[in-house]
C-alpha cells in the first residue's frame, strides 16, 4: 500500500456516530467478494465522498448502508443499534439512496405520487403528503410538473425529481450514487444548490471529483472492496499518487483544458508527459484570481498547428453537409429546426448544447436513424434510398448508455456483430475482432460475458464493436458518462489515436477540448455557435450560454488547480 | 337457395369504400406518421402512438371527467357486456349511437379513439372477407357470386354475422375512451381497487403501465444500436439468433431493473401496499347515472332477446 494520505483528523467523543462499520464484508452469490472487511465510522452531519474505480464496492457499501443487504460477516451500527429486522424500518426513514437511474425511483404515474409515496408510507395524512409534494417539487424547481407523467420528462428532470421523492421523507443520510451521471452543467448546478442546502450527512459515490470537491470534505477511497484511504478531501485530490492508484487521477482535465494552448491536440497523448508539463505550469503560477481561461492562457503558448490550418488544408466536397435541416417528433416538440453544418474529411467537431438542444437527434440524423426535412449529403450524395439504408457502413455511433449496444453472448459475437453484416466471415473477421479488442485493451477478453464486464471496459467493448467496421465517421454520444477518471483517461488516449472524422456530443469539456478542432453549439434544435474550440474555450461569456454553464467546474477547477500549484 | 349476381363495378365500390374508411381511420389516427418526423404534424403532445396514453386528457370537466370512477366504471363495463350480447342490427345500431355519444360527450381525442378502431381493422376486415366464404350455407341463405368469377361464392348471412361483430367491438373499442381517458389512469386503477379487484394485481398493472414506457425506450435504443452495425430483419437462421440474443437482453436488463425498482421502493419505506391519496365520495347523483346506464343496458338486451313480445307490449 502506497502512502496514505493526511488521515482524517480524529473526532471529539461529542460528535455523535452514526454509522459504525466493524470488519464489513459482502460476497454476492455468485461468489464475487464485494466488500473486504470495512471498518468505517460516519459521524453526524459529515459530507463524505465515497469514491474508487469501477467495482471497487462503492454502491454495495451503500446498499449495505442503508439495510438492502447485509453483511456475509461484520457488523452495521446505526445511531447505536445494530443493523437487523427490527432497526430497518426505522434505518430506511432516516436514511435515502438516490440510484443512479433516476426511472428506478419514480415507479407512480404521476410525479405527485412519486414523491408523496414516503411520506405515506410514514404514516402522513393526504394533507400532509400534498404540503410536502409542493414543497419538494418547488425546492428541485419541479413545481409546476406535479401532475406529469414521469416518461414526459427530460433525464435532467427525472433526476430532480428523483431527488425531491427521497428528500421527501426527510431523510437525516442521503446517499447518492453518481447523482451527476449524464447531466448537463445547468442540472448539475441545480442539484448542488439543493445539496447544499441539505443539513444532514451526506455520502456521495461519484466519479466526478469537481463536483465532490465543492460538497464534501471528507473521502472514503475503496480499492477491491476495502477502504483504502479514509483522509480530507482536499488532502486526497492534492496528492496524485493516491489519485492514481486509484484510478481517480483526473488532473489530465486540467491538460485537457490547456490542450487547446499547449498540447498538440492530435499528436501522442503521452499522459505522463501531460502530467510533467502540467506539473510545471501548476507550480508555476496560481490562477486562483483569475478566469479560468486567463488562468490556462498563463501557462500556455500558442497552438503549434491553429485549428483553422488543418480545416483549410482539406479539399474537395464536404464529406457530410446538412442543409436547412429539420425535425420535428411525432408529439410536436421541434428536435432541430433549420440546421445547416458541413463537415470535412478527417475534421473533429464537437456538440455542445444542454439536455435536450438536439444533440443527440442530430447524430441520429446523421447515421440514418431519422429523417427529416431538408438536404443531407453524404459524400455529396443526399442521403435518401439506397444510400440512407448503406450509411451505416460508413457512419457509427457509440452511445451514451453502453448496454444499449450489447445485444451478444461474449465480447467476440458483440464485436463481430456489425463485421459479420459487412461479410467478414472465417480468420478474416476472427483478426479484424481481436485487433479491435486490442486496440482499446481488451485482448484475453473475447470470451468473457459483456454484460458482466465493468462500466468501463463496457464502453471501451462498445466503442472497440464499431471501431473494428472502420467507419469513416464515428459518433460519440457522451462517452465519459459513467467512467472513473482511469478510464476516461485511457479512452481520450484511444480516442486521441483515431484519424477518423469524429463527431463528439458531450458536456465535458475537457474531451471537447483535447479532442476537437471545432465546436458547434445546439440550442432548442438550432445551431447558435459554429467556432474553433479554442476560441470557445478562450470565451468565458459563450462557456456561460445556452444552458452550458460550466463556471462551477472551472471555479474548481481554477481552485484545485491552485492547491496543486501551493 | 336464392342467388344474387353483383357486377364487378358494385363490388370495386365496397372494396373501395372499406379501405377508404380505414385509411382514413389509420390517417386520423395518425398511424403514418409513427417513427418518422415531419415538419407539419401538429403539437398534440398525444402524437406518439406506440404504447396509449391512458390519461392525457384526465383533467377535463366533461359528465365522464365529473362521474365517480367506481360508477363509471362499473356503469360502462356491463353496458360492454351487454352490447356485445346482442344480435340483431337496431339494438347494435343504438348501441353504437350510445357509443359515439359518449365519445362526442366524453370530449376525448378523436385520433385517440381512430388510432384504437384502426389498430384493430385489420382483423375486422379479414372477418368480413373470410366469413362469407366459410359460413355454411343453410335453407334460405342468399348466395353471392360476382359477375364473371361464378366459382366464388359467398354466403349474405356471413356478411351479416361478420358485421355484427365488427358492430360490437367498434362499440367496446369506442366506449373504452370515456372510461379510461376521462380520469388519471391511478384514479381508475385505485377505483378498479376499491371494486374488488385484488390489490396485488392493480399495483402490478400500475407498475406495467409505468414501465412500459422505459422498456419501450430501451428496446428501441437496442434495436437502433443493432441496427446502425447492419442488422435488418430477414427470414433465416442468423436474423433469429440475433432477435434471441435481443429478447435475452432485454429480459436480462428488465430482471435488473425490477431488483432496482423493488430496492428503490424498500428505502422508502413499501411494506407490501401502494399508499393512495384517492378519495371516492358517490353522490346520488352518479349512482342515478350508473342506474340509467344499466337500465339502458338492460333495455336494449330485452328488446333484442324478446323483440316480439316487447313490440306487442308496446302495441306495435
Amino acid at each position: 500500500m502506497h502512502w496514505q494520505a493526511t488521515p482524517v483528523a480524529p473526532r471529539s467523543p461529542s460528535e455523535a456516530v452514526l454509522f459504525e462499520l466493524d470488519d464489513v464484508s459482502y460476497t454476492y452469490p455468485d461468489g464475487k467478494e464485494a466488500l473486504r472487511g470495512v471498518s468505517l465510522s460516519v459521524f453526524e452531519g459529515e459530507k463524505i465522498a465515497l469514491v474508487g474505480q469501477n467495482g471497487s464496492g462503492k454502491t454495495t457499501l451503500a446498499k449495505v448502508l442503508c439495510g438492502l443487504i447485509s453483511p456475509s460477516r461484520g457488523r452495521v451500527m446505526f445511531d447505536g443499534r445494530a443493523v437487523g429486522k427490527d432497526a430497518l424500518s426505522d434505518l430506511r426513514r432516516r436514511v435515502g439512496i438516490l440510484f443512479q437511474d433516476p426511472d428506478d425511483h419514480l415507479f407512480c404515474n404521476r410525479l405527485a405520487d412519486d414523491v408523496a409515496f414516503g411520506p405515506l408510507n410514514d404514516g402522513a395524512s393526504s394533507e400532509q403528503a400534498s404540503a410536502i409534494v409542493a414543497e419538494m417539487l418547488d425546492l428541485v424547481g419541479l413545481g409546476a410538473h406535479a401532475a406529469k407523467a414521469p416518461h414526459h420528462l427530460s433525464y435532467g428532470q427525472r433526476k430532480r425529481a428523483a431527488l425531491a421523492a427521497i428528500l421527501a421523507r426527510r431523510p437525516s443520510v442521503l446517499i447518492l450514487d453518481e447523482p451527476t451521471a449524464n447531466l448537463d452543467s445547468k442540472n448539475t448546478e441545480m442539484l448542488l444548490d439543493v445539496l447544499h442546502r441539505f443539513s444532514g450527512t451526506l455520502l456521495c459515490i461519484s466519479h466526478d471529483l469537481m463536483f465532490l470537491y465543492g460538497l464534501c470534505r471528507r473521502a472514503v477511497v475503496l480499492h477491491r472492496g476495502a477502504v483504502h484511504h479514509d483522509t480530507d478531501f482536499e488532502a486526497l485530490i492534492a496528492h496524485r499518487p493516491s489519485l492514481r492508484d486509484h484510478g481517480l487521477d483526473f488532473t489530465f482535465r486540467f491538460l485537457c483544458c490547456s490542450g487547446h494552448h499547449g498540447v498538440p491536440a492530435h499528436g501522442d497523448p503521452d499522459p505522463e508527459g501531460f502530467s510533467r508539463r502540467g506539473q510545471e505550469r501548476f507550480h508555476h503560477e496560481s490562477p486562483a484570481s483569475k478566469p479560468l481561461s486567463h488562468a490556462l492562457h498563463s501557462f500556455a503558448h500558442p497552438r503549434e498547428k491553429p485549428v483553422s490550418d488543418s480545416m483549410e488544408a482539406r479539399t474537395g466536397p464536404p464529406l457530410i453537409a446538412l442543409e436547412d435541416y429539420s425535425y420535428r417528433y411525432p408529439d410536436g416538440t421541434w428536435g432541430l429546426r433549420g440546421v445547416s453544418l458541413h463537415m470535412k474529411d478527417g475534421e473533429r467537431i464537437a456538440l455542445l448544447g444542454e439536455n435536450g438542444a438536439g444533440k443527440s437527434t442530430l447524430a441520429s440524423i446523421l447515421v440514418g436513424i431519422r429523417t427529416g426535412r431538408g438536404v443531407y449529403r453524404f459524400r455529396g450524395e443526399i442521403v435518401r434510398g439506397r444510400v440512407s439504408k448503406e450509411l451505416w457502413r460508413f457512419v457509427g455511433i457509440v452511445f451514451q448508455d453502453s448496454m444499449d449496444q450489447m445485444v451478444s453472448s461474449s465480447c467476440f459475437d458483440e464485436v463481430a456483430f456489425g463485421l459479420k453484416h459487412l461479410g467478414f466471415t472465417g480468420s478474416r473477421l476472427s483478426r479484424r475482432v481481436h485487433e479491435a479488442l486490442a486496440r482499446v485493451g481488451l485482448d484475453g477478453m473475447a470470451e468473457r460475458v459483456p454484460h458482466h464486464l465493468s462500466a468501463g471496459e463496457r464502453k471501451r467493448l462498445s466503442l472497440a464493436a464499431v471501431l473494428a467496421m472502420e467507419p469513416r465517421v464515428l459518433i460519440l454520444d457522451e462517452p465519459t458518462a459513467n467512467l472513473d477518471p482511469e478510464n476516461e483517461e485511457r479512452l481520450l488516449g484511444i480516442l486521441d489515436d483515431l484519424s477518423t472524422t469524429l463527431i463528439l456530443i458531450s458536456h465535458d469539456i475537457c474531451f471537447v477540448s483535447a479532442l476537437t478542432d471545432r465546436t458547434v453549439v445546439l440550442h432548442r434544435g438550432c445551431v447558435v455557435q459554429d467556432l474553433p474550440t479554442a476560441q470557445f474555450l478562450m470565451d468565458d461569456r459563450l462557456q456561460s450560454l445556452y444552458g452550458l454553464d460550466v463556471t462551477y467546474h472551472n471555479r474548481c477547477c481554477r481552485q484545485i488547480l491552485s492547491m496543486h500549484g501551493a | 337457395m336464392s342467388v344474387t349476381v353483383v357486377p364487378w363495378w358494385a363490388a370495386a365500390v365496397a372494396v373501395t369504400a372499406a379501405t377508404a374508411a380505414v385509411a382514413s381511420l389509420w390517417l386520423l389516427g395518425g398511424s403514418g406518421k409513427r417513427g418518422k418526423g415531419d415538419a407539419e404534424v401538429s403539437s398534440d403532445p398525444d402524437a406518439d402512438t406506440s404504447v396509449p396514453e391512458l390519461d392525457v386528457v384526465g383533467s377535463g370537466s366533461s359528465f365522464f371527467h365529473r362521474w365517480d370512477p367506481r360508477c363509471k366504471i362499473l356503469s360502462l363495463v356491463f353496458f360492454s357486456f351487454m352490447a356485445v350480447s346482442l344480435n340483431h342490427g337496431f339494438e347494435l345500431g343504438v348501441g353504437l349511437a350510445v357509443a359515439a355519444g359518449s365519445l362526442a360527450v366524453a370530449g376525448t381525442p378523436l385520433r385517440a379513439a381512430a388510432r384504437r378502431l384502426s389498430a384493430m381493422s385489420g382483423f375486422l376486415l379479414i372477418l368480413l372477407v373470410i366469413m362469407p366464404l366459410t359460413v355454411p350455407f343453410h335453407e334460405g341463405d342468399r348466395r353471392i357470386v360476382l359477375e364473371g368469377v361464378p366459382f366464388l361464392s359467398f354466403n349474405a348471412r356471413g356478411f351479416v354475422l361478420a358485421g355484427r361483430i365488427c358492430a360490437k367491438a367498434v362499440i367496446v373499442a369506442v366506449l373504452m375512451e370515456p372510461l379510461l381517458k376521462t380520469a388519471p389512469f391511478s384514479v381508475t386503477m385505485a377505483a378498479v381497487q376499491r371494486l374488488g379487484v385484488p390489490v396485488l394485481l392493480c399495483q402490478m398493472i400500475l407498475l406495467m403501465y409505468r414501465y412500459v414506457f422505459v422498456f419501450r425506450h430501451e428496446m428501441q435504443r437496442m434495436w437502433v444500436g443493432m441496427t446502425v452495425r447492419g442488422f435488418r430483419s430477414r427470414s433465416g437462421w442468423q436474423t433469429l439468433g440475433h432477435l434471441g440474443c435481443f429478447l435475452g437482453m432485454l429480459f436480462v436488463r428488465s430482471m435488473e431493473r425490477t431488483q432496482r425498482v423493488y430496492e428503490a421502493m424498500l428505502c422508502r419505506g413499501y411494506t407490501g401496499v401502494f399508499p393512495s391519496t384517492v378519495r371516492f365520495c358517490a353522490t346520488p347523483r352518479d349512482w342515478a347515472w350508473s342506474a340509467l346506464w344499466v337500465g339502458a343496458a338492460l333495455g336494449l338486451f330485452a328488446l333484442d332477446r324478446w323483440q316480439g313480445a316487447v313490440a306487442r307490449l308496446l302495441g306495435f
